[in-house]
């Protein structure tokens, strides 16, 4: 698989999030364009995941999660993540990172103590998710650049979804 | 050996993508109209799978007309008639890829994947200029395209 | 008052990265192409999206510049307009592509113009510009690498990207026009020829 030096992308990804910071000044307004981008780049992500890792179909919500975290994140970003605290029906979990190539040498400053600077990451596993009809919500509750060891994002089940036919039969 | 012509389908029934090499009986004298001819194809092989599922002697049934999730049971992946021969695949994510070629055609499952893949994925996804679930039309994907589909003999 | 994070390595004490540690292409790519789809909205015409593309890899260039000045030169950074020409032809490319550039030319017409030449840049690789988009080319990004990376070394300069149609071939070559400020000819001329 073709790679690229982790720090252009890790550069280009800062450059991308001063630019929606000098664009819509409001925080809260550039965490959510994170989220809407990574939406976005989720659901095209999750065709090349399937195909060039020909992933089948997951038994259930424990192992989909396992496949995101081992080998979605090892394809694309070159690290892994652990898999912990499953609430009792296993519907909520943690996936802990701990080396993430976009954090890499970032700090916040002073004005921006409130940006998510990793939303993109929650945008890209809800789309991809969606896509083989599985609702999430997800979000960051530790953030390493924001004092914590480790990043922890919180991936919780809403629901799924049953294939239907489109069209109206009677037409 | 020779490719009629093939689909791209989303989950909601859009045809994202259709191409030709030969079609000897023209679209009118069939459905009536491009799209009515998408749509049929779309609802054959959406009751195909159902079908098939249903009719799965090994399984736990499930009953006709019950709703399936998408990659659970088995799938069909291709039939045969003396005419021609329809290839299918479907990814967990709700594309659906229709190929058809003369009866001849032996298994295309792998190159099906191919075409998903390293030209669909590499060109069509990675491009800024595509919205998903609206249909494209990509000069390096059509180049691509049918180039392999040459080099397969087709 | 101590929090959490003093007790951990200021980041400015923490070791510099050797840079070998590697993302997928196609990382960068989706997230180039949903840098180029955000851009289309805020935007009215080409000029400005390719000015956008230009401003996020002039963030990138003027960070390259030092972190490549470190690692590879030894802290030493050109101050001879050829010397950082051949800089950016030779070990930004290579960081940034893996190779040379294939091209180094200066413009026959004015002196103060380059051009830097290439062909499959992987911005380029994904991106089939529908017709509605017309001249505008992805490569604007490394036009504004090479900007910052020549801002910030102190020569400043107008750069912008191309397509450029080479006969006999079926792809045309992307190439980086620079076009340096006067000051900076002025300045050149002002030294001695090493």
């Amino acid at each position: 698989m073709e790679t690229i030096n982790a720090e252009i992308f890790t550069l280009t990804y800062g450059s991308m999030v001063r630019q929606l910071i000098a664009d819509l000044e409001d925080i809260s307004a550039v965490n959510k364009q994170l989220d809407e981008m990574g939406y976005n780049i989720g659901i095209r992500l999750i065709d090349e995941f399937l195909a060039k890792s020909k992933t089948g179909k997951c038994g259930d919500f424990r192992e989909t999660v396992d496949r995101v975290a081992k080998v979605g994140f090892r394809m694309f970003l070159n690290t892994t993540a652990a898999v912990t605290n499953w609430n009792a029906e296993g519907t909520e979990c943690s996936l802990i990172l701990e080396d993430n190539p976009l954090t890499d040498f970032v700090e916040l400053p002073e004005g921006c103590q409130n940006l998510v600077y990793c939303n993109v990451l929650c945008g890209v596993i809800r789309g991809a998710l969606e896509q083989v009809s599985i609702n999430t919500e997800c979000s960051f509750v530790r953030d390493v650049l924001r004092g914590s060891d480790v990043s922890e994002l919180r991936l919780k089940l809403l629901s799924l979804n049953k294939e239907e036919y489109p069209f109206k039969d009677d037409d | 050996m020779v490719a009629y012509n093939i689909y791209f389908f989303n989950r909601q029934g859009t045809c994202l993508y259709y191409y030709e090499w030969h079609r000897p009986k023209s679209v009118r004298q069939g459905a009536g109209t491009s799209a009515d001819d998408q749509k049929m194809m779309f609802g054959l092989f959406f009751s195909l799978k159902t079908f098939a599922a249903a009719m799965d002697p090994r399984q736990d049934n499930k009953s006709l007309g019950a709703p399936l999730r998408i990659g659970e049971a088995c799938t069909f992946h291709s039939f045969c008639t003396n005419n021609y021969k329809l290839h299918f695949l479907e990814s967990p994510s709700g594309l659906k890829i229709v190929l058809n070629t003369g009866p001849d055609a032996g298994d295309l499952r792998d190159h099906l994947n191919y075409i998903y893949g390293a030209i669909y994925v590499e060109c069509v996804l990675k491009n800024p200029a595509y919205t998903p679930g609206r249909p494209f039309s990509c000069e390096l994907f059509t180049a691509r395209l049918h180039h392999y589909i040459r080099s397969l003999g087709l | 008052m101590f929090s959490a994070s003093a007790l951990r390595l200021n980041i400015v004490d923490r070791p510099l990265a050797k840079g070998k540690s590697e993302v997928s292409l196609s990382a960068f790519a989706f997230l180039f192409s949903e840098l180029v789809q955000y851009s289309q909205t805020r935007v009215s015409n080409i000029g400005e999206l390719e000015r956008r593309l230009e401003d996020v890899g002039r963030g990138v260039g003027l960070r390259l510049l030092e972190t490549l000045c470190h690692r590879e030169r030894g802290g030493k950074r050109d101050t001879r307009l050829l010397d950082v020409l051949k800089f950016v032809h030779t070990t930004l490319w290579k960081y940034l592509f893996g190779r040379q550039a294939r091209d180094l030319e200066q413009s026959n017409a004015v002196d103060d113009e380059y051009m830097i030449s290439d062909y499959d840049l992987f911005v380029t690789k994904y991106i089939s510009v529908p017709k509605d988009l017309g001249t505008f080319t992805p490569a604007a990004f490394v036009a504004g690498v090479v900007k910052g990376v020549l801002d910030g070394a102190g020569f400043p300069a107008r750069v912008s990207a191309h397509f450029v149609a080479v006969k006999g071939q079926a792809k045309p070559k992307t190439t980086i026009l620079v076009k340096f400020e006067p000051s900076v000819l002025q300045r050149e001329s002002r030294l001695p020829n090493t």
